[in-house]
């Protein structure tokens, strides 16, 4: 059978692939070339007998799943045996040291969550109620808002440094003569409130606020 | 000389028959009952026409034949379509049992599947039995057209070789 031009339409036109009017010149080509009409019929019996016959066909599909699996399992035996079992233990035991002792090294320091004393926390805060605007004259007393009871306050008051800290469980405080003597009018300080529960423990800050003495 | 035309007739006969029988079953499904008495119909038109001199050489035979058979099966299903409104659908792809030599190629083939290598089984079935394109099939076996081209060829030249043997 010699080779026709026509010839690789045989399975579309079998397969209803073609358009009428290429069936058509197709239809009219095979009753005009021998050798096409020959591997034509011959290709409908083909395509019959697996269209009726697909089991055939797809017992292959198991083997092929069987083969992958077989070739699977060799290759698992094969990987399983003492050496390379070795080395993949060390080379996992190689990663675990990497990863838990060298790594963390080499991070930054983890976060501090202790405070100072000039570090607050967002949250639970305390408001304070006097002074909170510029003062005419040395503020004689100290105000906030009560949080509850049984709860010690400690107040601090700072110009350029630390001048006073001190520590009471009423919401208001007076400023001591000694205190008010280091203070003078044109100046501007600031002050802050902490609160602590009986165990010491820092349940509340306030903002720190600052005021300024009107000078003479 | 009538000898010689009753040899040309067989000849005739001969070569175009299969063609005229392949191509009505395929329109009207082989499992049609009126496929057989249609294709010695259409084979008496031509033989006719041919004798009363309406062949005139201006086409090729097998033009002439395709073309007597196309009108005939146009109109065969013209009449029945009067008759019952609609065409029955043919079966698309009966087994092939309307002659002893495609029953014993049948037979021959499933042999020659059940020995073909995985790779080709799978390319044939999704490609015939599946009905997909060459594209189709590349995207799902992960290789290229061509690829596919080779194992459909290679697997149906496998069949054909057991078909011979």
């Amino acid at each position: 059978m010699s080779k026709c031009k026509f010839e690789h339409l045989i399975d579309e036109y079998l397969l209803n692939r073609l358009s009428e009017k290429d069936k058509e010149s197709f239809e009219e080509h095979y009753f005009n070339c021998s050798s096409c009409f020959e591997k034509l019929r011959e290709r409908d019996i083909i395509i019959r007998t697996i269209k009726n016959n697909p089991a055939l066909l797809l017992e292959d599909k198991a083997e092929v799943r069987s083969s992958v699996l077989a070739s699977f399992k060799k290759e698992l035996a094969a990987f399983l045996t003492p050496r390379p079992l070795a080395l993949a233990g060390i080379t996992a035991l190689l990663i675990l040291i990497v990863i838990f002792a060298i790594v963390p090294r080499s991070q930054a320091p983890a976060p501090n969550f202790f405070l100072t004393d000039e570090e607050t926390v967002r949250g639970s805060s305390i408001t304070l109620i006097s002074p909170v605007i510029d003062m005419n004259n040395i503020p004689s007393s100290f105000e906030w808002k009560k949080l509850g009871d049984n709860v010690e306050y400690q107040i601090s008051i700072s110009n350029h440094q630390l001048l006073w800290k001190a520590t009471t469980k009423e919401n208001r405080i007076t400023l001591p003569d000694e205190v008010k003597a280091k203070m003078s009018p044109g100046e501007k300080y600031s002050w802050q409130v902490k609160a602590f529960s009986p165990d010491g423990t820092l349940i509340a800050v306030s903002s720190r606020v600052q005021f300024k003495i009107a000078g003479r | 000389m009538a000898h010689r035309i009753d040899e040309d007739i067989q000849e005739l006969v001969v070569r175009y028959r299969p063609i005229i029988a392949f191509r009505v079953r395929k329109a009207l499904g082989p499992q049609n009952v009126d496929c057989e008495d249609l294709v010695s119909e259409i084979l008496s038109q031509v033989l006719e026409k041919i004798q009363n001199g309406e062949f005139r050489g201006d086409s090729s035979l097998g033009t002439f034949v395709y073309t007597i058979t196309s009108r005939r099966i146009v109109d065969y299903i013209r009449e029945k379509t009067k008759v019952m409104k609609y065409a029955p659908e043919p079966a698309p792809y009966p087994d092939p049992q309307e002659s002893l030599e495609a029953r014993e190629m049948s037979e021959r083939i499933k042999k020659a599947l059940e020995r073909l290598k995985p790779k080709y089984r799978e390319a044939i079935y999704l490609y015939y039995y599946q009905e997909l394109s060459r594209e189709e099939v590349a995207a799902r076996l992960g290789v290229s057209t061509r690829k596919v081209s080779e194992l459909v060829n290679y697997a149906l030249k496998l069949i054909r070789k057991e078909l011979k043997s």
